[in-house]
């Protein structure tokens, strides 16, 4: 499609988006600080390589979602120089899907339904899925399991985030804060936003691709524009 | 005159067709003393409710458009705005929201919670108006109050609770039981017009006690004084009760159910005392205004009678009376007499008479304070048009008026038609700003031209019906428009030698994609090669050739001319060469430039039973939609799409035979768009057949 550049200059080219197919990644961090930013550059780099995505959204609108979009790809063209912004916008909307579900009526068989009746028809096939709100606290470890499995099945990579908070403490042996410490193994890559004292937040990759690390890939995303940056 | 804005209300009726809305409006008007008979929407006596003041309207048992009625219940001054009960008018209906403060939900108690009842209360809690919501027609086979109240909370999501239990059900109905006061009231009287208070029916006093505890804990979230004296076991008031009510009914958290049945004048009293409770008076509400010198900024009005004024009209009516405006003033007070600025236009005008209305009477007043509904006589406006006292240039509604996005040619079948209809169109086009009219010249046919085959059909039917103006239509066109789509060169002599003096211009230049508007004229000649009084020349003729593109005939928009080129002759040179050779240099350059079709791209919401949720994706697909999202909220789904318009003709029967009649959609114009190739070439082999026939 001509956008290999934007792919390849993506500094989440780190992360090796695209390798696995099922691969299972996980987002977390306190409220505020870029979840929903990151997961939409993950989206975003996803469709720019051809893919299809799905934006899963628990108790956001529709129109909110899609803010979210436009504004990060308008960082992304004031950036980059792309010859003709208007078919890539276009492209862009016609990749991506935004499926928004109020807090309690999120579930695997919902989920499972209408991934379904977009397929059967052929309405819509992705190969991504984002999951933004889903909340870990109200979750035991089956019903993840039972997510992951279902995801597995479909042949989907999927990116969930979650939200941590001050005030827990718990964590996970690998270092995946509550309320994900119980079930952080199930996910392929983990990635905590985390803020620094010169109010830049970094990105802290807990696990990449199955294998654990601690160690900084140099990552942060700018607070301002909350687009991800090297150095 | 009362200044006291605590005790003005300006409600809505909103509902399903059918739920009697029109009944309950008759009564409310019959009990405050509006009105001296009660006349029945299809009653024998011919004369039909009042609130239904267009014919049409009466002969279908339908309300098409909002009218504003006043009436005053006990010190409190409510006007109602009647607003329409079927999806057609959604425009109508979305109109009348921007100026109520609070509204009644009616519902059936057999029907309950239909498909309009939800679309209805979406649109109302977008624009945060209060509701109570009164289950009408107890007296029915099959009522069924608890059902209905369970809808509410399932299918509106509406904390609903009941603050009243019926007495009997079906032909049984006797009264209700006011679970604060814990009174059983009967409504005597052929009209129901007096109340009688007495002791809760000993068979109904559990249940009263039951439901007077759920109604109390959903009262309490709302008043910590309240729960404390539930808490302390000490005494709760009704004074309590009664804030906690109102405060949960204005934050949009609770709805308070009553019930009755208007066409046995049961339950409407209490229903007024309601509306003066709990729903909100002018202040409650925060309205917002856009400054027009300020880049429209945002600014809430401040209600208050002393500052300058600023008044919406929100509807015009060409009634027996002449022209009337409707207006709701948000600040400031209006007065006979006094000169006021439409800020759209610009002009003054001077307030003339000035008259508080009820249905089919009025009453002639001196001036009117903020947040009262009235109406002008005689003012020359539009509808959404803004007034102001002279010092503020604010607008209630932004300026932007979408262009139409389709068309349709009406023929009037007689000469007295021919008269009415251009009377009626000379109406509506002032009602509505979305609405459009003009001759096509080529065909010597008119065309009206608006948003949507719904908002043609309805005015082409009230032409007939208002107006006695009896038209022939044709096929609904969709307004497609033609642009470029790259950078091309022209350089175009026009020569003409045919006796006489000749015609001579060379125009030379280049035309370019211009996304920022619909045309730009640049004029880059140095050195006099087209003399300064053709320039303007060029522009006319690239101007006129933008009116019909080459692929199909469509409008041109989205083109940046540059001229830097050209010569002249001294005799043959005139404002007409010029022209010539701008048309000929545009069609030259035309061409080259890549053109292509555009077609308008409506944005399209289904809402509807998250069952049919597959179904309806699949007929969106079909129609070369593209599916944006879906949105679920308990068993309740919306589908957003962007589609063409050209594929919505009809869409709404097969909405209607996909989802048993139970989704229903709304749609927008959103932006124009390529055609994709296949259609593009339908499209222009359709434009090539034509122009051969033609």
């Amino acid at each position: 499609m001509g956008y290999e550049p934007l792919v390849n200059q993506n500094p989440l080219r780190v992360l090796n988006l695209g390798r696995g197919s099922k691969q299972l990644g996980l987002v977390m961090a306190r409220a505020g600080l870029g979840k929903t930013a990151l997961l939409v550059q993950i989206a975003l780099d996803s469709i720019l390589r051809g893919n299809r995505v799905i934006h899963v959204s628990i108790g956001e609108s529709i129109e909110k979602t899609k803010a979210w979009y436009d504004d990060i790809l308008q960082f992304i063209l004031q950036e980059h120089s792309v010859s003709r912004p208007h078919e890539l916008i276009d492209m862009i909307a016609r990749h991506r899907m935004i499926m928004t579900f109020k807090e309690d009526t999120f579930s695997r068989p919902r989920l499972e339904e209408r991934l379904n009746d977009l397929i059967l028809q052929d309405i819509f096939r992705p190969n991504c899925l984002v999951v933004d709100g889903f909340d870990f606290g109200r979750a035991d470890r089956s019903t993840v399991e039972d997510i992951k499995e279902f995801l597995e099945s479909m042949n989907l990579q999927a990116w969930f985030s979650a939200t941590s908070h001050r005030t827990d403490n718990r964590v996970s042996p690998a270092g995946v804060p509550a309320p994900c410490h119980e079930v952080d193994d199930l996910f392929d890559t983990v990635i905590l936003l985390k803020p620094e004292k010169d109010a830049t937040i970094q990105l802290e990759i807990i696990r990449n691709n199955g294998i654990d690390s601690d160690a900084g890939i140099g990552l942060n995303l700018d607070p301002s524009t909350m687009m991800i940056k090297e150095g | 005159m009362k200044q006291d804005l605590d005790r003005v209300r300006n409600i809505g009726i909103s509902a399903h067709i059918d739920s009697g809305k029109t009944t309950l409006t008759e009564r409310i008007l019959y009990y405050t003393q509006r009105i001296h008979a009660i006349h029945e929407v299809r009653g024998k006596d011919g004369v039909g409710a009042t609130m239904d003041s267009m014919e049409l309207e009466k002969e279908r048992g339908i309300t098409i458009q909002s009218a504003a009625t006043f009436c005053n219940w006990k010190d409190h001054d409510i006007n109602i705005i009647d607003t329409p009960g079927h999806v057609d008018f959604t425009v109508e209906v979305e109109r009348a929201l921007r100026v109520l403060d609070g509204a009644i939900l009616i519902l059936c108690s057999v029907g309950g919670v239909q498909s309009q009842s939800i679309t209805v209360d979406r649109q109302m809690t977008r624009y945060n108006v209060p509701r109570i919501a009164f289950i009408n027609k107890c007296d029915r086979t099959g009522a069924n109050p608890a059902r209905v109240v369970q809808q509410l909370r399932d299918k509106l999501n509406l904390n609903a609770v009941m603050i009243q239990i019926p007495i009997g059900l079906e032909s049984d109905m006797e009264g209700v039981v006011d679970l604060i006061t814990m009174k059983a009231i009967y409504f005597d009287g052929d009209q129901g017009d007096q109340l009688r208070f007495e002791e809760i029916p000993a068979e109904l006093q559990d249940e009263a006690e039951e439901k007077r505890e759920e109604l109390l804990d959903a009262a309490s979230m709302f008043s910590d004084e309240l729960m404390e004296a539930m808490l302390e076991e000490q005494e709760v008031t009704e004074e309590m009760v009664h804030a906690a009510i109102r405060k949960g009914t204005l934050s949009l958290e609770l709805a308070p159910v009553m019930l009755g049945s208007a066409y046995k004048n049961k339950g409407i009293q209490p229903l007024l005392d309601a509306v003066n409770m709990y729903l909100p008076c002018p202040t409650d509400v925060e309205n917002i205004a856009l400054d027009l010198d300020n880049d429209e900024t945002e600014i809430p009005v401040s209600n208050n009678p002393d500052d300058d004024l600023v008044a919406l009209a929100f509807k015009l009516e060409d009634g027996r009376y002449g022209q009337l405006t409707y207006i709701r003033t948000y600040q400031g007070v209006i007065r006979k007499g006094e000169t006021i600025i439409n800020t759209r236009t610009g002009k003054k005008l001077k307030v003339g008479r000035l008259v508080r209305l009820h249905a089919d009477e009025m009453e002639e007043i001196e001036e009117a304070g903020s947040g009262d509904i009235v109406a002008l006589f005689g003012v020359d406006c539009a509808s959404g048009d803004t007034f102001c006292g002279g010092k503020l240039n604010w607008s209630m509604s932004s300026m932007h008026v979408p262009e139409p996005v389709i068309s349709l040619a009406i023929r009037p079948v007689d000469n007295k038609a021919q008269g009415n209809m251009s009377k009626a169109l000379n109406r509506f086009t002032k009602e509505d700003p979305t609405f459009k009219t003009f001759v096509d010249h080529e065909t010597n046919e008119t065309i009206v031209s608006g948003m949507g085959e719904l908002h043609l059909e309805v005015y082409i039917e009230r032409m007939k019906r208002e107006y006695g103006a009896e038209v022939e239509i044709g096929a609904p066109q969709v307004a497609y428009r033609e642009t470029i789509t790259r950078h091309a060169d022209f350089n175009y002599t026009h020569k003409k030698q045919t006796g006489g003096s000749g015609q001579f211009g060379r125009v030379g230049g280049y035309m370019e994609p211009f996304e920022e508007g619909e045309y730009e004229f640049v004029d880059e000649i140095v050195g006099g090669v087209i003399p300064r009084e053709y320039i303007p020349s060029c522009d006319k003729g690239f101007q006129a050739s933008m009116k019909k593109g080459t692929l199909i005939g469509a409008a041109i928009t989205g083109i940046k001319m540059v001229i830097n080129d050209g010569s002249f002759h001294a005799v043959d040179s005139s404002d007409m060469a010029f022209q010539q050779a701008a048309k000929g240099a545009f069609r030259e350059g035309y061409a080259k430039a890549g053109p292509i079709i555009m077609e308008p791209i409506m944005k399209v919401a289904v809402e509807g039973p998250s069952e049919f949720q597959g179904a309806v994706m699949g007929s969106l697909n079909q129609r070369r939609g593209m599916i944006v999202g879906t949105f679920e909220e308990g068993n309740y789904t919306v589908v957003e799409a962007e589609m063409p318009l050209s594929e919505m003709f009809g869409y709404s029967t097969t909405l209607r035979s996909l989802t048993q009649g139970k989704a229903e959609f709304t749609m927008e114009f959103s932006s124009y768009k390529q055609v994709p190739k296949s259609v593009a070439e339908d499209l222009i082999k359709a434009y090539q057949d034509e122009k051969k026939e033609g």
